[in-house]
Order: structure tokens, then C-alpha cells, then sequence
């Protein structure tokens, strides 16, 4: 049968054959394309819109990306991407999970700045320990009786429980969760912009949906050892992460800080596995996570190049300078803080409700204070493009209209999975 | 359908002239002056429809299967008044920043937060009504934040957070009903449908309280009002807080009264705490446009008082109250800023004496304060009144007290006055040419219009707010 991930890999394959010519952007287009309306016809009910999005969100990125080697990879990210959401059982998730952290520690090896060095061996080092505990975990499960080509036992035995654990916390890491997010924040904000767009953006989002799609079952029978467990990484990731973010001034380390604080919010979806809404509360803070999230720091990429713009300070008055780019950011920087008529917003309603219903208001009070909190840092943002005078002059290298359609592509998503809750729910 | 478009219409609009206008294009004055009358029309056309009980179903939109989230339009008489105010303040506000710079961007955000505040007063589901609760915040961020005075950017973001934060209490309350009673439609749920009705009473209170506001939730008020320019702190004072108000009335005292009935005491406290704390506030500043913001703290102070009876006769009060402050508050604010803009000061010493250069607009500052201190024949005297005899109704003599404020008020404002408009002509404003544009003193003259116009037939108005509080009566729900 002829699914996403075999398209994607072939058309990766292949697309070697095409580097130095202007042939391999349509041709990545056209793989994403063909991805995009074979999951739709193909994809089980309940992943095929997610699906279709990862396509659609790849799509504006090669339509953004200049890089062959890059345009190659992502190729090779969406086929692990897909074949990680297509994964039922323990062996093809492991298979999946491991060969997606491959080709993001490759992503990431393409190095041109010793920044970059720093980013892509930090982020190495994280993903060999993960896949280290990962493979622990797996023996102690399978030790305890659990079966490789099934999905997750439901009557655990001490084996299989210390198993799960162990390999939640090597997922932890992935999800870059408080205490194993250290790693993230410095390769999401070192490492190229459009490479951390991929690997906050897109990976992690699939990773999550991934996760919780193979572990839900096992959790929401194990209440007494999931809720306390996630309850304690959810509301600290989210707290570190925004309380971090609001004294960086470094755009793409506060938004690297809001990537772990949205981690946590994502968490919240594990807390609430008790919860009927969990379900769609994971998928919906995905479906706008991953169009915010690599919306963000592709215009920071824009702005890096074209305007040499790093911190906040240079950000002073942008609007002025460009007013429908910075228009464009302050649109996904509202979505990022849950601002309403954005998808930013009713994800995160839709993911504590599921906390609320599944009887943790507290928990839920403390994530709605957090969110309110980290409007804080995407406010000032906001506030150093349009009521800062511009100071100096910047002029523009050059302005692509690729890349301008690659953000109305993610920007129209932001937009309509704000007011079109039905196309989800 | 209809209701929908005016709602949606705006932002859209908004969003399109932002795109394509620039600098000072004066289409988005023109469509903003068109889209209000449009929107008061509209507003006068749903009183003949409303039925004498209940709601008049305006459509329902954009339906969701696994939640009851739906955009449901539903007016009774309560929000039908808000709407009028609305739609009436928003014209004559565009009249009087008819001058203002970057017009076509200020003029963008204007209508974008007429369409959110339509939003507000006609949605009754919860969760679309909380969308459209914090939309409104973004134009007023940035109106304060690039329009505003010095402090402008601290002010905005200081708002923008706080009343957030705020939003945050009332949308878990949301989340706590709908868990409990299956329900996102205010107009459906009572309180007998709830588990913890106690809990959720105080994160609504918490949550409307700082829009209000309320003291101790009142901080980011004086900062907001001072910083924003002249017609944006009408609008603050004008809708943004009567949202908080409406809110209030609606989800807290009407759709939860037993549990209003126990914790009245802290209405009536905290509400006469506001009175008091911001009367004294304001006799004390010397900063114009403070003083005239801490007065309308302690005006919506009186309005707290009026809720806390939670009787038919309170409510009407307060309704009446809420309407007279917008209307004597304006003014008040506009010319303060308009004498900043002219004799760039703040501070009382620097003026005094402009009723010698600026004889008309003085008057006009004149007849707002009076009405700000509640002299019979303006509607200050009337909210005032109203206040008084209905919390005097509920609680006893002793609520005579609120008198006592009402001369505070007086001390404030004539005192301001004699600082101010009169006395001797200071050296800044001898030299200060205080000419303003025809059309923003028109609207002034619009302004201090309706407040002697409904201070002395109040009886056009109550007519009114009674039915809007006279159906909650005829079911109990009111005493």
C-alpha cells in the first residue's frame, strides 16, 4: 500500500539527483504535495488531518528554505514524521522515534558557525542519552513480559512499570520537559533558525502526538502513577520556561524558552488522560503549535538575513520598517500567548478543559496563571515593534516572495483553526 | 445573520484598511463615522424587536460537535442598553479624535474594537464570550501603547498583563460550569445546576472586579486612563469598564444569586472602600487627567454599592449610574487631555484662569464636573440619587454615608475647578492658544447635551433599564 512515508522517502531518494538545479524546490513541493493528499486518503480517521498539516507545514518551509542539503532532510523528516504518527506498535514507535532523532541530530551536524557546533553537540549528546534510556526501558519491559509487536500492556508488572518509566523519561528529554530540557533551549536558540523551526516546530509536535497516542491507553489505567508524575514535569516546565523567558533579550532564546513552556502546556494533555477531551486537546495544541511555532522562528530567520535583527533592541520600531512582516509576527507571537481568534488560544482552552474535566482545577488555575504570565515576554515583543522608534535604518538584502508565501501558508492556519474549532472537535 | 456581520464585519474591515491605508487617509475616519451609525441603527432596531421576557435569538454560528461551543447571538433588554451606549459613545468618540494622527491605522484599531465589544454584549455563549472579552484588549494595547503620552509603553503593557491575568479566573470559572452543568450558554445555566457555585463566584468576582474596577484590583486603571491619549481613555472609561460592570451583573448577580446573597457584604464593602479611597485619591492629586481617573474609580464605586442591594431597584440604579458616568466622565477626560495637548502640563499650578482665554470650552469642563459632583439637573444627580435611596432601601440609614462621598465629590471638583478654570491666569496659558477643531468640539457639546438632556427627564431612560431588570423580577430572581 502506498502511504505518506513511502512517498516522502522516495522522493528524498531521489531528490539528490537534483542538487545544484532549480528543479528540486518544485520537487520537494510536489513530494509534500502528493504526501498531503495521500494521507488524506489513506491516514486512519482519527491522525489524517494532522497528517495532512505536518505536509502542509513542510511545504511553506522548503517554499522558505534556500539550503539543498536542508530541502533534502526535510524531505527525510516528514517520512520519519509520518512514519512515527503511522506507528502501532512498541517495535515500529521505537524504530520511528529513533530514525525522526537521527535525521534531526543530522539536521542540525550541517554546521556553519561555531554556534551551531555548540547547538547540534548538545543536541547529540541529548538525543544519544535519550535513545540510551529509551532501549533500557524497552529491555525491563520486555524482560517484564511485554510483547514488541504490540501496543503498550495494559496488566503491568513491576518490570513493565519500572520499563514505561524509564522510557518516559528518555521521551522527557524529547519533549524537552523540566529537568531534561537544558539541552533544548540552547539548540533551539543556536542552532539556524530554519533548522530550530523544524526541530520545535514539527518534530517535537509529532513526537508528542506520537507519544501520547502509544502510551494514552497504558496511563489512563495507570491513574495513581501518570497524574502525580506528569502533574509535577507539566507545571514545572511550564513555569521554568516562562519564568526564563521574561528576562532574555535574545529573540530566538525567548522564543527557545517558550518552546519548553509549551512543552509543559502539552504535558497538561498526559495529566488529563482520565479526561474524554485529552485526546483532542493534544491534537488541537498540536495542529497550532506546529504553525505558530515554525511561523515564529522562520520570520526570525527573515529577519536575521535580511535585517541582521538578533535581540529585542534591534527589533525597536520594525514596524515602521516593514509593517506587514511585522504584522505577520506579532499575529503568531499573539497566537503563541493564547490570545482568542487565534489557534494559540483555543488549543490551550481545549487542553485545560480536559484538566478541568478531569477534576484538577488547581492544576488547572496554575497553568492558566502561567499562560497569562508568559503574554509578558510575547508582549514585549510586540512592544519593541511597534511603540519603539526606529533607531537606525536597516536595509533589507533582499525580499523573497517565497518566502512571504511560506508565512500567509502558516499564517492562514493560525488564523483559521482560531475561529474554525469544528474542523478539529 | 445580520448580527453576525456586525461583529465580523469590523474586524474584517479593519484588518483591510490597516493593510491598505496609510499615514493619514482619511477613508477610515469616513467608514469608521458610516460603520458606528450603522452600528447605533442597528442597536435602535433591536429595541422594537426585543419580546417584553428572555432573549431575542439573533442566529447561531459556527457550530462544534464534542463541545457545546457554539456562537450563539442572543440581546435581551440589558445588553441591547449596553450596545446603544456602546455605539453611541464609539461616534461620538470618532468626532472628537478627528484631529488625531496616523489616523488610518488609529481609526483600523477603532473599528476592530467596536466589532470585538459587539462581540461581548451579544454573545452568550461563555467561551465566545471570553474571546471576544480579551480581542478587545489587543486594539487598546496598542491604541494606549502608540497614541499614548510619555509613559505610554509601561501604562499599556501594565493593562494589558493585568487584566489578562484577570480574564485567566474568569475562564477557569467557565470551564468549572460548563464541567458541572454541561452547559456554555449563560442564558440557560441557573445556579441550582452547579456543584461549587462558591468557588466560581469569587474567580468571576476576582476576574470582573479588576475590569471594573474594584479596590485593590484597581491599579492598572490610573495608569491606562493617564497615559492613553484623550478619546481611548473615553472609550476605557466608557465601555471598558462597563463591560466589567455588565459582566458582573450578569454573571455574577443574576446567574448565581444565592450565592451573591452571602458574599453581598463584600460587594458592599469593597464597594465602599472604591467610594471612599478613590474620593480621597482624587482630592489629593494635582495631576488633571489623575484626578479626573480616580474620580471615575469612585463613581464606579457608587455603581458597586447599587449592586450589592441586589434588588430590582439596586440593579436599575446602577444601570442608570453606569450610563451617567460615561456620559460625565467624557468630557471631563477629553478636555483634560485637550488642555494637556495645548499647555503640554499635567499639573494644576500650571493652569488657572483659562475661562478667561477659552471661555466655551470652560463652561463645557464646568458643566461635565458639576455633574461629576451630582448637581440636580444633570445625570450625575440622578445616578447619585438612585444609589442612595436604593442602598439606603436594602441596608438601612446608615447608608447615608454615600452622601457623604457625594460631597467629597463636590470638594474635588470645585476645587479643581477653582484651580484650574478660574482664579488667576497663569503665565503658561496666558501665552497658550486654545482654538480646538470644530468638529471635536461638537462632540463635547454632544456630550454635556445628554447629560442635562437625561438629568432632567431620566424618565426616557429608566423607562429602559426597569424592563431590562423587570423580567429577572417577575421570575425571583430579584427582590
Amino acid at each position: 500500500m502506498i502511504t505518506p512515508f513511502y512517498i516522502l522517502l522516495g522522493f528524498g531518494l531521489l531528490s539528490i539527483v537534483l542538487h545544484r538545479t532549480a528543479l528540486l524546490k518544485p520537487f520537494a513541493l510536489t513530494a509534500f504535495g502528493i504526501a498531503g493528499s495521500v494521507s488524506f486518503m489513506t491516514a486512519s480517521a482519527d491522525l489524517k488531518l494532522f497528517e495532512i498539516i505536518v505536509s502542509s507545514v513542510l511545504f511553506a518551509f522548503i517554499l522558505h528554505e534556500q539550503e539543498d542539503i536542508t530541502i533534502t532532510q526535510t524531505l527525510f523528516l516528514g517520512a520519519s514524521s509520518m512514519l512515527l504518527l503511522e506507528s502501532d506498535s512498541i517495535l515500529s514507535f521505537v524504530i520511528a522515534f529513533e530514525s525522526l532523532s537521527l535525521i534531526s541530530v543530522i539536521l542540525v551536524s550541517y554546521v556553519k558557525t561555531k554556534d551551531e557546533v555548540e547547538g547540534a553537540v548538545k543536541m547529540f549528546i541529548a538525543s544519544a542519552l535519550a535513545t540510551g534510556f529509551l532501549f533500557l526501558g524497552l529491555t525491563f519491559y520486555l524482560m517484564g513480559g511485554g510483547e514488541l509487536q504490540e501496543v503498550l500492556h495494559p496488566n503491568a508488572t513491576l518490570f513493565e512499570m519500572i520499563g514505561v518509566f524509564i522510557m518516559l523519561l528518555a521521551l522527557f528529554y524529547k519533549l524537552t520537559l523540566v529537568p531534561f530540557h537544558g539541552w533544548a533551549v540552547d539548540t533551539y536558540a543556536k542552532v539556524s533558525h530554519t533548522n530550530a523551526a523544524l526541530l520545535s516546530g514539527v518534530a517535537k509536535t509529532v513526537a508528542v502526538v506520537a507519544v501520547f497516542k502509544i502510551f494514552e491507553p497504558f496511563l489512563a489505567l495507570h491513574l495513581s502513577f501518570a497524574q502525580p508524575l506528569f502533574i509535577i514535569v507539566a507545571l514545572l516546565t511550564m513555569t521554568f520556561g516562562n519564568f526564563l523567558a521574561l528576562f532574555r533579550k535574545n529573540i530566538a532564546e525567548i522564543l527557545a524558552y517558550s518552546s519548553v513552556a509549551h512543552a509543559g502546556y502539552m504535558a497538561l494533555a498526559f495529566v488529563a488522560v482520565s479526561s474524554s477531551y485529552a485526546q483532542d486537546g493534544i491534537l488541537y495544541m498540536a495542529i497550532a503549535y506546529i504553525f505558530m511555532q515554525s511561523a515564529a522562528f522562520l520570520i526570525l530567520d527573515t529577519l536575521k538575513k535580511s535585517y541582521a535583527i538578533v535581540s529585542l533592541d534591534d527589533l525597536h520600531g520594525f514596524a515602521q520598517q516593514n509593517p506587514l512582516l511585522g504584522a505577520l509576527l506579532s499575529i503568531q507571537l499573539f497566537s503563541l500567548a493564547g490570545i482568542p481568534l487565534l489557534a494559540g488560544f483555543l488549543a490551550k482552552a481545549v487542553i485545560f478543559y480536559a484538566v478541568v474535566d478531569s477534576g484538577l482545577w488547581w492544576v488547572a488555575l496554575i497553568a492558566l496563571l502561567n499562560s497569562a504570565l508568559s503574554v509578558a515576554y510575547y508582549a514585549i515583543i510586540v512592544k519593541s515593534i511597534y511603540f519603539e522608534d526606529l533607531k537606525v535604518k536597516k536595509l533589507s538584502l533582499s525580499n523573497r516572495t517565497t518566502a512571504f508565501t511560506a508565512q500567509l501558508i502558516l499564517v492562514a492556519g493560525t488564523i483559521f483553526f482560531g475561529i474554525f474549532a469544528g474542523v478539529i472537535l | 445573520m445580520i448580527a453576525a456581520f456586525f461583529i465580523f464585519g469590523p474586524i474584517v474591515l479593519a484588518v483591510l484598511l490597516a493593510l491598505f491605508l496609510r499615514g493619514e487617509n482619511v477613508v477610515s475616519k469616513y467608514s469608521a463615522l458610516v460603520l458606528f451609525t450603522g452600528m447605533f441603527g442597528f442597536s435602535i432596531s433591536l429595541l422594537q424587536k426585543l419580546p417584553e421576557r428572555g432573549y431575542l435569538a439573533l442566529g447561531s454560528f459556527l457550530e462544534v460537535s464534542k463541545f457545546d461551543f457554539v456562537l450563539t447571538l442572543q440581546v435581551d433588554m440589558l445588553s441591547t442598553i449596553m450596545l446603544l451606549l456602546t455605539s453611541l459613545l464609539l461616534i461620538l468618540v470618532t468626532l472628537s479624535s478627528w484631529t488625531m494622527e496616523r489616523q488610518s491605522l488609529y481609526f483600523s484599531l477603532l473599528i476592530f474594537f467596536s466589532g470585538a465589544i459587539f462581540g461581548v454584549f451579544m454573545s452568550t455563549n461563555f467561551l465566545w464570550f471570553f474571546i471576544f472579552w480579551e480581542l478587545t484588549l489587543i486594539p487598546m494595547y496598542f491604541l494606549v501603547g502608540v497614541w499614548g503620552a510619555q509613559r505610554r509603553i509601561y501604562a499599556a503593557v501594565k493593562f494589558f498583563l493585568y487584566t489578562h491575568v484577570a480574564s485567566m479566573f474568569i475562564l477557569l470559572a467557565f470551564f468549572l460550569i460548563y464541567k458541572e452543568s454541561g452547559l456554555f450558554d449563560m442564558s440557560l445555566v441557573k445556579e441550582g445546576m452547579l456543584l461549587s457555585p462558591v468557588l466560581i463566584w469569587w474567580l468571576l468576582f476576582i476576574g470582573f472586579a479588576v475590569k471594573m474596577p474594584i479596590f485593590p484590583f484597581h491599579t492598572w486603571l490610573p495608569d491606562a486612563h493617564v497615559e492613553a491619549p484623550a478619546p481611548i481613555s473615553v472609550l476605557l472609561a466608557g465601555v471598558l469598564l462597563k463591560m466589567g460592570a455588565y459582566a458582573m451583573i450578569r454573571m455574577v448577580i443574576l446567574m448565581l444569586p444565592q450565592t451573591s446573597q452571602k458574599y453581598a457584604w463584600v460587594l458592599l464593602l469593597l464597594g465602599l472602600v472604591t467610594l471612599f479611597y478613590a474620593a480621597f485619591m482624587a482630592l489629593y492629586e494635582t495631576h488633571l487627567k489623575k484626578m479626573v481617573a480616580y474620580s471615575s474609580i469612585s463613581h464606579m464605586g457608587l455603581v458597586v454599592i447599587a449592586l450589592a442591594t441586589l434588588s430590582y431597584s439596586g440593579l436599575s440604579a446602577a444601570l442608570y449610574e453606569m450610563i451617567a458616568h460615561a456620559f460625565v466622565i467624557a468630557p471631563l477626560f477629553l478636555i483634560a487631555g485637550f488642555f494637556y495637548h495645548k499647555t503640554g502640563s499635567w499639573q494644576m499650578q500650571d493652569m488657572g484662569g483659562i475661562m478667561q482665554k477659552a471661555p466655551y470650552i470652560s463652561a463645557l469642563f464646568v458643566i461635565a464636573g458639576l455633574g461629576a459632583l451630582g448637581l440636580p439637573g444633570t445625570m450625575g444627580f440622578i445616578g447619585e440619587l438612585s444609589v442612595l435611596l436604593s442602598s439606603i432601601k436594602s441596608f438601612g440609614l446608615w447608608m447615608a454615608l454615600v452622601a457623604l462621598a457625594s460631597m467629597l465629590g463636590a470638594g474635588y471638583i470645585i476645587w479643581t475647578l477653582r484651580r484650574v478654570i478660574y482664579g488667576e491666569m497663569s503665565s503658561v496659558v496666558a501665552k497658550t492658544d486654545f482654538r480646538m477643531n470644530r468638529v471635536e468640539f461638537f462632540s463635547l457639546i454632544l456630550f454635556v447635551f445628554v447629560i442635562v438632556f437625561f438629568g432632567l427627564f431620566p424618565n426616557l431612560l429608566f423607562e429602559y433599564i426597569n424592563a431590562a431588570f423587570m423580567q429577572f423580577r417577575s421570575i425571583g430572581a430579584l427582590q
